[in-house]
């Protein structure tokens, strides 16, 4: 049971700003930490004290155990909330903070290392009886061997060099027909490449879904889940598009991931909130007990609160945050798991500074104009304000969308109209690129999988950059006469001092250069 | 035309705009798209002249080189990966402008580059 009379926030940007408005809510004080780069930035102004933690590149700033530590003790903060990313998952800042007598606001350190490590989890999930993704490296190497091992993982199976990674070397065999002479193949490839060539088989999951279980645990024994999120659409493993419910599943499904969620949490000896994160693999779905019977497999267990958590919290009217300070405190969970239920839909859209275009390209710059949109069903996490600025030093998520209703349809097309109008100028963004994802026909008909925006990003990043009309001229040369005559005649003299110079393409050197503009799309 | 209502809103066909100017250029956001307007003026005194190579061949942002996948004298395809950069967290792949041979490299696996200076030369 911890202290939590004063809550320092081992963070930046929306999540700071998310956490410091549920210390506000429940009167408890609250206490910012920045760098350089940040010094008026939004979360250190809401905040009420501020510590300056070093110089913008996060190594030596938000990444600094040492650092956070002394400014929570300068400042009297008997509490870290870590947010996501930076040390949220670090467990050696989380026993850092418990040596110091500082509720760390999350798992116990060791809950973090076993969860971190990918084989342990594996294991905690089996011996929860929690499936994972069939497969096994066989200790008899033989092609027979092999293939036995193959035949009972299913196919379609995945052989990979259990020396490899990347992707490098792995073969996908569908059928006994192509199995023998598959593994031959594989073995040799693996020997070429990384000169062992030792086999991992896997069975292959070819369109799944990425679906997470939230779950919050307390001290007193109380675990339960929140439902799920649907995460499908994501580019290289990063999300962009996050809702619940997820189209995918039945009640029976979700009382099934539910279930695995909550024993995997209880034999991993979770505390606080986490996310259980599955594959789910839809072809299994296809028999006759349909969906309710559809196969998942563990992933892995992210150990904190997700950047995602807001559509939970619309369609459940819990307030994740509360609940985590909560638990750090000691108290017993506010809510029995038959309490809990699901009330219309959710949408999350992440607004990123990049430039879809350009590979998707994250951009750094000022925010010289930002206004976010205000209107029914919508909810803005962000962390900047117009003036502020998009940082080289970090992450480039300008803010989160969560748009809610009573029916899916009414919140994609509530997130959709938010997004016409949500103007942030001076900055490339992606808002153009999720309407366009939003009103793809798969998405509405929610038949997503991880692999859609591969298959898809293509067209949707062509139909997010329309051409320059006329209106959007007639605007900028609105704002370039705007600028006073001044700047005209000056502009004018230019020219003429230049002997008429700039004529030919441009109209001569008499033409307004203002009258001429070129456009292209930002 | 369209009218300006203040604040950086503009009355265009019906619509509300929103615009603002960065020294040569106007950024205008309507109805969910968002456009860069540049003024054709030669003389507009932040008008930077940059040959396409260097744009392409340059990190857009300050960026520290993860791999270095080409050697001087390699030739090169159009879109042929070259330099591997990271920053903010993503990788930044930079890739050929167009085919050519590589004829030096200005950068080194590790090394922290600024914007705006070509990691590498084509001929």
């Amino acid at each position: 049971m911890g202290r939590v009379t004063q809550i320092l926030i081992a963070n930046r940007g929306e999540i700071a700003v998310r956490v410091i408005r549920a210390c506000r809510e429940l009167g408890i004080p609250s206490v910012a930490v920045h760098s350089d780069a940040d010094a008026r930035a939004p979360h250190v102004l809401l905040a009420d004290r501020a510590v300056r933690i070093g110089p913008a590149p996060p190594a030596e700033s938000y990444l600094s155990i040492p650092t956070i530590l002394n400014a929570a003790r300068e400042s009297g903060a008997d509490a870290i909330h870590p947010g996501y990313g930076f040390l949220s998952e670090n467990a050696a800042f989380a026993r850092a903070c418990a040596d110091a007598g500082i509720t760390f606001i999350g798992p116990p350190g060791d809950v973090i290392d076993r969860l971190g490590s990918k084989i342990a989890a594996r294991a905690i999930a089996q011996k929860a009886g929690v499936p994972v993704v069939p497969g096994g490296t066989s200790a008899d190497q033989s092609t027979e061997a092999i293939a036995a091992s193959a035949r009972s993982v299913g196919f379609p199976v995945l052989l990979k060099p259990s020396a490899g990674g990347g992707g490098i070397g792995m073969k996908t065999i569908r059928d006994e027909r192509t199995l023998a002479a598959g593994i031959d193949q594989a073995r040799r490839e693996a020997t070429a490449a990384f000169g062992d060539g030792t086999l991992y088989v896997e069975r292959l999951i070819e369109r799944p879904r990425h679906v997470e279980i939230q779950i919050v645990a307390d001290d007193h024994g109380n675990v339960v889940h929140l439902f799920e999120r649907e995460c499908s659409v994501q580019r290289r493993h990063q999300k962009v598009v996050e809702e619940t419910p997820s189209t995918a599943l039945t009640p029976r499904l979700r009382q099934r991931m539910g279930d695995a969620a909550v024993a995997l949490a209880r034999a991993a000896g979770y505390r606080n909130a986490g996310t259980v994160e599955f594959l789910l693999d839809p072809s299994t779905g296809l028999g006759a007990g349909g969906m309710d019977s559809a196969s998942f497999y563990f992933l892995e267990v992210n150990t904190r609160l997700q950047v995602e958590h807001p559509v939970t919290e619309r369609v459940t009217g819990v307030d994740l945050v509360h609940a985590q300070i909560a638990v750090a405190r000691g108290e017993p969970l506010p809510w029995a798991q038959g309490s809990l239920a699901q009330r219309g839909h959710a949408i999350e859209v992440r607004v990123y500074a990049e430039d879809p275009s350009r590979h998707d390209l994250p951009q750094a710059g000022p925010l010289l104009l930002y206004r976010e949109p205000s209107m029914p069903g919508i909810r803005i996490d962000s962390g900047v304000t117009e003036g502020g600025e998009i940082s080289v030093h970090y992450d480039p998520l300008i803010a989160k969308l969560i748009a809610d209703g009573e029916t899916r349809d009414i919140a994609r097309r509530r997130a959709v109209e938010a997004l016409r109008h949500y103007p942030i100028l001076g900055i490339r963004t992606n808002v153009s690129f999720l309407i366009e994802v939003l009103e793809h026909p798969r998405f509405v008909a929610g038949d997503i999988d991880t692999r859609f925006l591969d298959v898809e990003g293509e067209q949707i990043r062509a139909r997010s950059a329309p051409a320059v009309s006329d209106g959007v001229l007639e605007v900028a040369r609105a704002v370039f006469t705007a600028k006073a005559d001044v700047s005209r005649r000056l502009v004018r003299r230019s020219a003429e001092r230049e002997g008429g110079s700039t004529a030919g393409e441009d109209g001569g050197a008499n033409a307004d250069p203002w009258d001429t503009l070129r456009g292209y799309r930002g | 035309m369209a009218d300006a209502l203040g604040n950086g809103r503009y009355l265009v066909s019906g619509r509300i705009a929103y615009a603002v100017r960065e020294k040569g250029r106007v950024w205008v956001f309507i109805d969910g798209r968002t456009y860069v307007v540049e003024s054709n003026d030669r003389d507009a005194p932040d008008r930077v002249h940059v040959t396409d190579d260097q744009v392409a061949l340059a990190a857009p942002m300050p960026a520290t080189v993860i791999a270095i996948k080409v050697a001087p004298g390699q030739a090169v395809a159009a879109g042929d990966l070259l330099v591997l950069l990271e920053a903010m967290k993503m990788e930044l792949p930079i890739t050929a402008p167009r085919a050519g041979r590589v004829t030096s490299l200005a950068c080194r696996e590790g090394e922290l580059v600024q914007p705006g200076i070509p990691l590498l030369e084509l001929d």
